[in-house]
């Protein structure tokens, strides 16, 4: 049965609210970077390298400076003197991470490394002057896979790592030997994702502008994540000596304070966490690469040293899904370029340059070990991952990170006596990899794949296997193998017997035979997982010692001196639907309309710090937590000063639809506006509230089911989804049409990494699709009406919302992979890649051979 | 992604755009919808130093019929030719190609004859034109002349048009009694290139009399399968003959491989295609047997 509560009373949330932000973008007033055009600014083109692996004997770009319409040319001889490197964050026991520079000087690692910057009046001439530019390449053997990245007479992308192997980890828990020497069967197989891109609508794009006066700097940047742009752009763009560093700060009593009132307030939020982190990851870096000691330094001492920090502006963002989360080389490039020049510059990504290298990602083999009894009783698992990162780690978070997440969730929602992860992370010639929603979803696509493997294996129904074994309401509290505690938000066994419900599996089993009989094959697939939205308290140091330093939210409300209602959010919205949800949750706080709260995000001189931004499905539990409680302090401010002018008790003082009255009598009410009026005045703001929140305690998973019907035409090797169900559980909804919205995108991305989507390298590390005619991204006729099922688990406190960014795409690529291997059944087919493209298809039926 | 630098020519008759031409020669290109040309600049793969826009000149927009068929002039957009009641009845299997031609917004600009002077092996309208038997007028300084699809499509890309040459009117000739034609094709979603596609058509007196296959996305070239045609003559238009043909297409294609589809994949499809686009043929005048 649904379990749909009324959770809100009479509120907004819960209700499906019209989108705030749909207005103005479907009028077109939406305000993009490409819209952001300053006086006098310079259009800036990048150099890119043609080759996958080189050295750079030469470059001369005296012909593209004497350009006329060319203002400057850099190199990295000029820019690399002006910045800092890219420095190791988030450094993890057995990871090196290479430093790295905005342009490329001695070598080229992928086609597309930038190795000059040209800025001119116009793009089109700053790309006719990328012509004049002679550069000499001798190239060097290519790294184009993982097998050659795992050979040992590979070229070295990296000159200091172990061959091509930047990370080599390994982590048990239980007893695997004896767990896999006991066990009645173990089930391996090999599983292979094909390297995908996030492709937003927009690409990346950074307008820096320059005030004239005092050099300050404006970013305009499509970034998920404005206050880190903010602190590296501020920490790299402009290298300086540790010593006029130390110097400024010593010598300016301002910084100085302001620096110790925020590294206090920060170790108040974080000190906890902090002391969780080892110095096993600065220890294996170190040992790899010295050069951090003296590079570090300067850039640390480079921030305290600064009077002025770049201000970045976020406004409409056309998509992101992670790419847009990192700090990109060509974004400090540009503020360098910027600072040199004293000059505004932009530059817009193409889509060349944005397939090329504005963020891949999936690209992982598992191997995949299931040790279970013949009763079909799961005991353990062994996984041996690899990923493919490319060549540059994208910051902060690089890659590896999304092995570690794998680590923590591979076990899913299933019981298991042991569990065994080798996490490889390997260098290669190729674009760099990002995090892309549900970074981690390879865990949930292998082993719900090798679910399906061993059912078959064992002759038990895929649903049957997977009821089995999971963890139950009984069972709770319990705890994953990998350390994260469960609770009953923990549902997802829920989710797939509502899903059974809902497609009538003995019914399809018909269908599927009578339409065999008749030549043409169905197939119903399974697949379920639930994820860390934002998890429980103990999920982010299971990932990586220390890394819970990254969870706060922070939020302010105020309430301006006309009434209006305004919340400020760390987030950094880009295609959520904050400026939606949050209202509905201020309105229902303050008791006031969706129109009388406006939401400001972006701006990083109004707005709270947050490391993340927005990522990781933390916008409503946490950003909503933050927005919700700040605003019951201003609700509390605004009925201690309405008290007083209504000269009634506080506790007697109630709110309706922006009405301040006291109980019971609302026609002798007052407006915000009049409280504001009377009571703000200048240099008094009574009506303002930060708050910081981390979650409310425990659980926090969001839980699906999803199931797939395919029906796949042996003639031609199309798959057509006739049906697709998706049966969630991220607990009361703030939104139910934004939640079907955010369900059916994330599905839709991945009906695309199954059957349309693939950024392939040839065997000389050649990008085959850098446009839209190669790069197949599924469009509405592509794309299967999907039914969304809610249930809504409620778990014990208040603000018990769990995000649902990422679900979509994690649940879509196994449901749909094991949906066509079970189409695929009379030919004994076995699905061991995520990417079947109709030749994929006919091969697997056996129709055809590989060429 | 911006295309360098050309010089832009707005010619308002044939006469200034020819002779532009005769000036410029293989330094100029012909622009007409611009679908294909002005993202191939973007990407400066293709770097003409002068672009001659033929979309003001005069009498170029007309779709005509004559008593030896039907003449689709050379600024006749796709969703025209779509639209029109004439090449419906006259050359069907432009009409029936048009669905499979990108999408509306692509119809709307993209031309009939630009796509055939383009010449992508890919794409549906040079396939149809060599299904049809059309012959394409090119018009230079130096006269006018028809050159028959079978001697138009030289090479990828690359047609028999000479650099002086305008492409500006297609012939479609009229259609015999009984001739049924179907396009068909497989492209990897909603309006892609084709991976493989299919123009066809069969004349039908009790046996077949006629044939013609005409394949896209399978060669360098729109390809006619001469021999296969032959093998279906005399036949009845049924499964079995269709069948037969559908073999002998697989065997005497040579497909390339790219990211969307092996050469195995393209050969199999190719056979898939010819017992589908021939049915279909066969039903749209009833003869099916």
């Amino acid at each position: 049965m649904n379990e749909r509560t009324q959770t809100s009373g009479l509120g907004f949330v819960g209700q499906s609210v019209t989108r705030v932000e749909d207005d103005r973008l479907l009028r077109g007033k939406g305000q993009y970077v490409a819209d952001i055009e300053p006086e006098g600014v310079l259009h800036a083109a990048f150099l890119r390298s043609p080759f996958a692996h080189a050295t750079i004997r030469s470059i001369d770009v005296t012909a593209a400076r004497r350009s006329p319409r060319v203002t400057a040319v850099f190199t990295a001889a000029e820019l690399n003197e002006l910045t800092n490197p890219f420095p190791p964050f988030l450094m993890m026991p057995g990871l090196y991470t290479p430093l790295y520079m905005c342009l490329s000087d001695k070598k080229v690692r992928h086609v597309g490394d930038p190795v000059a910057l040209v800025l001119a009046d116009s793009r089109y001439h700053a790309e006719d002057a990328l012509e004049l530019i002679e550069v000499d390449y001798e190239q060097l053997a290519p790294v184009a896979s993982i097998a050659d990245a795992l050979s040992v007479n590979a070229e070295q992308v990296w000159e200091r790592a172990d061959g091509n192997v930047l990370l080599d980890k390994s982590d048990a828990y239980g007893d695997v030997e004896s767990v896999f020497a006991s066990a009645d069967r173990i089930v391996t197989e090999r599983f292979s994702c094909q390297r995908q891109s996030n492709q937003p609508m927009e690409t990346r794009g950074s307008v820096i502008e320059v005030d004239p006066e005092t050099g300050h700097l404006t970013i305009h940047n499509a970034t998920q994540s404005s206050h880190m742009l903010r602190w590296l752009t501020a920490a790299l763009a402009k290298k300086e000596s540790v010593r006029s560093s130390l110097k400024n700060f010593a010598t300016n009593k301002d910084r100085r304070d302001s620096f110790i009132v925020a590294a206090k307030e920060f170790m108040a939020q974080n000190g906890e966490s902090m002391q969780n982190q080892d110095n096993a990851g600065p220890k294996s870096q170190l040992r790899k690469d010295r050069s951090m000691l003296r590079h570090l330094p300067r850039t640390l001492f480079g921030l305290l040293g600064k009077d002025d920090y770049p201000t970045v502006m976020a406004r409409d963002i056309g998509g992101g899904f992670g790419a847009k989360g990192p700090v990109a080389r060509e974004d400090i490039a540009l503020a360098a370029a910027a600072i040199d020049l004293g000059r505004s510059v932009k530059w817009i990504e193409d889509r060349v340059e944005n397939l090329s290298d504005g963020g891949h990602a999936r690209e992982e083999d598992l191997t995949v070990s299931l040790a279970l009894d013949n009763d079909g009783t799961f005991r353990g698992l062994k996984v041996d991952l690899v990923l493919d990162q490319g060549a540059y780690p994208a910051f902060p978070i690089g890659a590896s990170m999304a092995t570690q997440i794998m680590r923590v969730m591979f076990p899913g929602a299933y019981k298991f006596d042991a569990f065994h992860l080798r996490a490889r992370t390997v260098a290669t010639n190729k674009g760099k990899y990002v995090a892309y929603r549900g970074p981690w979803a390879n865990e949930t696509w292998a082993r719900e794949r090798i679910i399906d493997v061993a059912a078959k294996a064992l002759g038990y129904t895929p649903t049957d296997l997977r009821l089995k074994n999971m963890f139950s309401d009984q069972d709770m509290p319990a705890a994953m193998i990998t350390g994260p505690a469960l609770d009953e938000t923990m549902s997802t066994k829920k989710t797939l017997e509502h899903a059974m419900q809902v497609v009538d599996i003995d019914e399809f089993r018909d269908e599927q035979e009578t339409a065999r009989a008749e030549g043409r094959y169905l197939g119903l697939g399974f697949a379920c997982y639930h994820e860390a939205a934002p998890g429980p308290p103990d999920y982010f140091d299971s990932i990586s010692p220390g890394a819970g330093t990254l969870g706060t939210e922070y939020a302010r409300t105020t309430i301006e001196r006309d009434g209006s209602i305004v919340v400020y959010t760390s987030q950094m919205p880009h295609g959520q639907s904050h400026e939606t949800t949050y209202a509905q949750i201020v309105a229902d706080e303050l008791g006031v309309g969706i129109a009388d709260v406006k939401l400001v995000y972006g701006n990083t001189d109004r707005t709270p710090f947050s490391v993340m931004g927005t990522g990781g499905s933390r916008g409503g539990p946490l950003g909503g937590g933050s927005v919700k409680y700040s605003s019951r302090e201003v609700r509390q401010q605004v009925i201690d000063a309405a008290a007083e002018l209504l000269e009634a008790s506080a506790d007697d003082i109630d709110i309706m639809d922006g009405n301040i009255h006291v109980s019971g009598v609302p026609a002798r009410g007052v407006s915000f506006a009049d409280v504001a009026a009377t009571v703000i005045s200048e240099g008094d703001q009574p009506f303002d509230a930060t708050f910081g929140y981390t979650g409310k305690g425990d659980g926090g998973w969001s839980c699906a089911t999803h199931a797939c019907i395919v029906e796949v035409d042996l003639e031609t090797g199309r798959v057509d989804i006739p049906r697709y169900v998706v049966v969630e559980d991220c607990g009361p909804i703030i939104n139910p049409a934004i939640v079907n919205g955010q369900v059916r995108g994330g599905v839709a991305q991945g009906v695309g990494a199954v059957l349309y989507e693939s950024s392939v390298y040839d065997t000389e590390a050649n990008l085959q699709a850098t446009t839209y005619m190669d790069y197949l991204i599924p469009t509405a006729m592509e794309i299967p009406y999907v039914e969304v099922h809610h249930l809504e688990t409620l778990s014990p406190g208040e603000n018990d919302f769990r995000g649902v960014g990422e679900g979509g795409m994690i649940g879509a690529p196994p449901a749909i992979t094991n949906a066509i291997e079970d189409a695929l059944g009379p030919f004994g087919a076995r699905v061991t890649d995520q990417y079947l493209p109709p030749t994929k298809i006919l091969e697997m039926a056996g129709i055809i051979d590989p060429d | 992604m911006k295309n360098p630098p050309f010089e832009y020519h707005q010619p308002d008759t044939l006469e200034d755009a020819i002779q532009l031409l005769a000036v410029y020669g293989d330094e100029a290109k012909v622009l007409a919808g611009g679908q294909s040309l002005l993202p191939l600049m973007g990407l400066r793969l293709v770097r003409p130093s002068h672009v001659i826009d033929i979309g003001r000149v005069a009498g170029l927009g007309a779709i005509s019929t004559e008593s030896s068929g039907v003449s689709v002039g050379a600024l006749v957009s796709h969703s025209m030719a779509e639209r029109s009641e004439k090449l419906r009845t006259n050359a069907p299997l432009v009409h029936q190609a048009m669905p499979y031609v990108g999408h509306r917004a692509i119809r709307n600009r993209g031309t009939v004859c630009g796509s055939v002077a383009h010449a992508d092996p890919a794409a549906e309208m040079p396939a149809v034109c060599r299904a049809a038997g059309a012959s394409m007028i090119a018009v230079s300084s130096r006269g006018e002349r028809a050159i028959e699809a079978d001697e138009f499509f030289v090479g990828y890309l690359q047609t028999a048009l000479d650099v002086d040459e305008i492409l500006t009117e297609i012939r479609f000739p009229a259609l015999a009694e009984g001739t049924g034609t179907a396009v068909v094709e497989v492209a990897r979603r909603h309006g892609d290139y084709a991976l493989v596609g299919l123009a066809c058509s069969l004349t039908v007196e009790s046996t077949i009399t006629a044939a013609a296959l005409s394949f896209f996305g399978a060669g360098s070239t729109p390809i006619r399968l001469g021999e296969v045609e032959q093998l279906l003559i005399g036949e009845e238009p049924n499964e079995a003959a269709f069948t037969t043909a559908a073999a002998a297409v697989r065997s005497s294609i040579e497909p390339s491989a790219d990211v969307h589809g092996s050469a195995n994949y393209r050969r199999y499809l190719a056979g898939v295609l010819t017992q589908r686009g021939l049915t279909q043929a066969a039903s749209t005048v009833g003869v099916l047997a």
